[in-house]
């Protein structure tokens, strides 16, 4: 049910939002949570099926040990999160039996979701991205703990080796693979006009808008 | 001339250790050089400028793994010790990683999609690769 609410918060509700969002001095997520708030939750609430080892955790949240530590207890002192032990290992997941867990995967997959966290990453170079699409099994929330990210970039000026240094941080956050493909803007028309199977099946399929808008820069083409 | 994080995947079983040898290394330093010309042969198909700098690539990071004392015969391995063999950057072989990825789904299911940004910046972290190699100098004698 939290997919669910992802699935429609991020594609659609979430542009508009992120227009507003240029003018504001602080971001809603800032306005609500701590940094390591943030990273924690979003791990947590942006994977609901998932259970973390706390060192994981501390990881991939790339936050102090003690600091993470102390949200992991809060949390599961107020039943929003859970902890079992394995081995001698403590385990964190979501606690989807708490009342308030579909508004919190609601919250996360809106303010703290991967396309917020991809957005962010590329927003140094947003003047040089004329088109950034998230597709694939993460754009369709089929995506498992294991799968990658695959975005479309469309560029004249970026390489891919900055595209992959832009997105280093992204991908410690998210604790998966970022796989960029890059196209020239001369490129992605060269291969739209002789309908290239990998370009047809991604633009047909389901995908996530981070910068630009796929069908005005194909009508504009 | 040992280096601990690929004496762990010696350890691992990712990594064999075999003194180097001066006519091999040179060998594979000439072939990857050799390709890495042909590869910016604009005159080519971008698939095989793409073949000919990933197998440049290969060989010149084969050499570098050589040079250390090491052998591998997975290709992902010999790309994944460049960090340690020449101080690749991470974002660079990260080219390398999709470049072999690309290379095996080519390879295994006949799906050869190559782009301009992955053979471009394939050539120049092949470069890169190419100069590094060169600057190791002769092998060290054991």
């Amino acid at each position: 049910m939290g997919n669910k609410t992802n699935k429609r918060t991020i594609s659609n509700v979430r542009r508009p939002a992120a227009s507003a969002a240029a003018h504001a001095r602080i971001s809603v997520a800032d306005a609500l949570f701590t940094t390591t708030q943030q990273r924690v939750l979003a791990l947590l609430f942006g994977q609901p099926q998932r259970s973390f080892f706390t060192q994981q955790l501390i990881e991939l949240a790339d936050g102090g040990r003690g600091a993470v530590q102390r949200e992991l207890e809060r949390l599961q002192q107020s039943g929003l999160i859970v902890q079992s032990t394995l081995g001698n290992q403590k385990h964190y997941q979501a606690n989807s039996s708490s009342p308030v867990f579909a508004e919190l995967c609601g919250i996360v997959g809106k303010l703290l979701g991967p396309a917020d966290i991809l957005r962010d990453a590329l927003g140094s170079m947003a003047n040089k991205v004329q088109l950034a699409l998230l597709y694939g099994s993460t754009a369709t929330h089929r995506d498992t703990a294991r799968s990658d990210f695959d975005l479309l970039l469309i560029s004249d000026d970026l390489t891919l080796e900055e595209i992959y240094e832009a997105l280093t941080p992204a991908e410690k956050r998210l604790g998966r693979p970022i796989n960029p493909t890059l196209y020239t803007g001369g490129e992605f028309r060269k291969r739209l006009e002789r309908r290239n199977p990998f370009l047809v099946k991604l633009l047909a399929g389901e995908t996530i808008p981070l910068m630009g808008n796929k069908d005005d820069f194909i009508a504009a083409g | 001339m040992t280096s601990s994080p690929l004496d762990n995947l010696v350890r691992i079983g990712q990594l064999k250790l075999e003194p180097p040898a001066q006519a091999e290394f040179d060998g594979l330093v000439r072939s990857g050089q050799i390709r890495l010309t042909d590869a910016g042969n604009l005159s080519l198909s971008l698939e095989s400028r793409f073949d000919l700098a990933y197998n440049a690539a290969h060989a010149l990071s084969l050499a570098a793994l050589r040079w250390h004392g090491y052998r591998s015969e997975s290709r992902y391995h010999v790309f994944q010790c460049l960090v340690h063999t020449l101080g690749l950057k991470a974002a660079q072989w990260r080219v390398l990683d999709q470049a072999h990825r690309k290379r095996n789904l080519a390879e295994y299911e006949g799906d050869l999609d190559v782009d301009e940004a992955l053979v471009e910046a394939l050539l120049r972290v092949t470069q890169t690769v190419a100069a590094s190699v060169v600057a190791l100098g002769p092998v060290p004698i054991a």
